[in-house]
């Protein structure tokens, strides 16, 4: 009988199956079978979001435009992730920042929290003006501040990328050769949505993120050639809604995939899909989801870190 | 936390004037209280409706959860032609029944949610304004005896005739504009109100951060907060 259990950058998990950033809050609605739970991106000082319209529906997948709201750290330090601490789940803590001394400064508080597992660097967030995204796209800054952050925590640093980007491959070896410890591909796409009966931009903030099973190939892709490119272990997302979905990013190389805009329409689908994998790895005689990371790639281009 | 969602029958999809009446086989199902919300998506969902819809039930008894559809896009458009639906909910914080005199004020698609509260309210003074005839149809599921008023006409008008000589608790549900002058004069009047508010949402339980509403002078979530908000709290 297979089972989930799940290593990744070294911390045993029950299942490869964690919530992207931002898409659950496990306060309101527990935690919803998610293996670690990833918080929304928290930065420096509170951030109260955009003006709505804030979300919109598009073939397959929604434009969103939140804008990183969030209740700035120190109310975050002290009083949700003790709260989440109770829920009993290992937590991934996603920081964000306009410069690399914010970044780390949010490292260093939460990665010390004794239920925070690992942090990750958001430098891909598409709904604010700069920081960021601006950081996520460009090689020499993405190393900066990895290196910047590596050594304010001792837990595992990722770094969660931006497809919207020429070459996913010189992004991640960036924050590889900064130190991350692994990565987390993809954020939204960089997308807008026009209001057919005025024809002005559907959402308050202009543009926004794309997210659902539209942006699921360019993810797999993403995370194929970071994979390739590094080596990383992979926190993979992107359309995720079932089983058969998750073994496509575990064969791209992933080692944990994230489940996202398909938790709004279904709170069910963690377990339904935790169900699903392990009656599909017993029928394929595998013994984990780790006997199918990265089985897409050729034998010899991939040298595994994880 | 969270109630588990339920794939329901649809017992029945009838016109009601500009708007759809769709009952549901409840099943057992919590229907909760008015003005608490339900996320409601076709089962099957198909690729161009892919998020569920929130919607208040329009009543609820022993058999059906019943809901007034205004049809507007893919999402309402399968719902009414689904043969069944997707249940999530009860959702969000309902009105809270107060002691004393009602008087309920719907706008639109906002009367849809009134029928229940008047079942639970009787002798509630009900106000409905509607933008046609054919829109204001679905009065008559609300209260034989309400006062309907079709635009340009506004509902606020017979409610400013009717405050100043009323205490107890305005109930109401409607567009913004609407529920911003309904706030406006309940405050100039001191008398209680609560507001069923609307946003646009994709999941219903604080997950989307979607569903932004000025709520305490701040954009907060409204399927946290409400639907339904103290009026002194909304800047409608």
């Amino acid at each position: 009988m297979p089972s989930l259990e799940t290593t990744f950058c070294g911390v045993r998990l029950e299942s490869p199956f964690v919530n992207g950033s931002g898409t659950l809050d496990a306060l309101v609605s527990g935690t919803l079978g998610v293996a670690a739970f990833v918080t929304k991106t928290v930065t420096l000082h509170p951030r109260e979001g955009n003006p709505p319209p804030r979300i919109a529906e598009t073939p397959s997948g929604m434009v969103n435009s939140i804008g990183l709201a969030n209740p700035g750290l120190e109310r975050f330090a002290e009083d949700d992730l003790p709260r989440l601490a109770e829920l009993g789940v290992p937590i991934i803590a996603s920081v964000g920042g306009w410069s690399p001394d914010e970044y780390a400064t949010a490292v260093a508080r939460v990665g010390a929290h004794p239920a925070v597992v690992a942090v990750e660097l958001n430098v891909s967030c598409p709904n604010v003006e700069s920081g960021c995204i601006s950081i996520g796209t460009d090689p020499g800054e993405t190393r900066a501040l990895v290196e910047r952050c590596r050594d304010e925590t001792d837990v595992p640093v990722l770094a969660k990328l931006s497809p919207s980007v020429t070459e996913i491959e010189a992004i991640a070896t960036a924050a590889a050769e900064g130190g991350a410890d692994g990565l987390v591909l993809i954020n939204t796409l960089r997308g807008i949505a026009i209001d057919r009966t005025t024809l002005r931009p559907l959402l308050g903030g202009g543009g926004g993120g794309l997210s659902g099973p539209a942006i699921k190939p360019v993810a797999l892709h993403a995370v194929y050639h970071a994979r390739a490119a590094t080596g990383l272990p992979i926190v993979g997302m992107g359309g995720v809604a079932g089983a058969a979905d998750a073994s496509e990013f575990l064969a791209a190389g992933a080692t944990l995939v994230g489940i996202g805009t398909a938790l709004f329409g279904d709170p069910g689908v963690v377990e339904r899909t935790s169900a699903e994998l392990l009656a599909d790895l017993e029928r394929r005689g595998a013994n984990g989801p780790g006997e199918l990371v990265a089985v897409a790639h050729p034998p010899t281009s991939t040298s595994s870190r994880a | 936390m969270l109630p588990r969602s339920r794939s329901l029958a649809v017992l029945g999809v009838e016109p009601a004037g500009a708007y759809t009446l769709l009952r549901l086989r409840r099943d057992g199902i919590d229907a909760g209280v008015p003005g608490q919300f339900f996320m409601l998506a076709a089962d099957p969902a198909p690729a161009d409706a892919y998020l569920p819809r929130p919607i208040s039930a329009a009543w609820a008894d022993e058999e059906e959860l019943a809901f007034l559809l205004d049809i507007r896009g893919p999402g309402t458009r399968t719902l009414a032609a689904a043969r069944a639906v997707n249940v999530l909910g009860p959702l969000g914080h309902g009105f809270d029944i107060a002691p004393g005199p009602a008087l309920l004020v719907g706008g639109g698609i906002g009367a849809a949610i009134l029928p229940w509260l008047v079942r639970l309210l009787p002798g509630a003074g009900v106000l409905l304004g509607f933008r046609t005839e054919a829109h204001a149809v679905c009065a008559g599921f609300v209260d034989p005896d309400a006062t309907v008023v079709i635009e340009p006409e506004l509902v606020t008008e017979p409610l400013a005739r009717l405050l100043p000589t009323f205490e107890g608790t305005v109930y109401a549900c409607g567009p913004d504009g609407m529920l911003g002058a309904v706030a406006a004069l309940a405050a100039e009047h001191g008398v209680a109100c609560q507001l069923a508010m609307e946003a646009a949402m994709a999941c219903g339980f604080g997950a989307c951060y979607g569903c932004a509403v000025k709520i305490d002078g701040r954009w907060k979530r409204l399927c946290v907060e409400g639907p339904v908000v103290e009026a002194s709290r909304a800047v409608a």
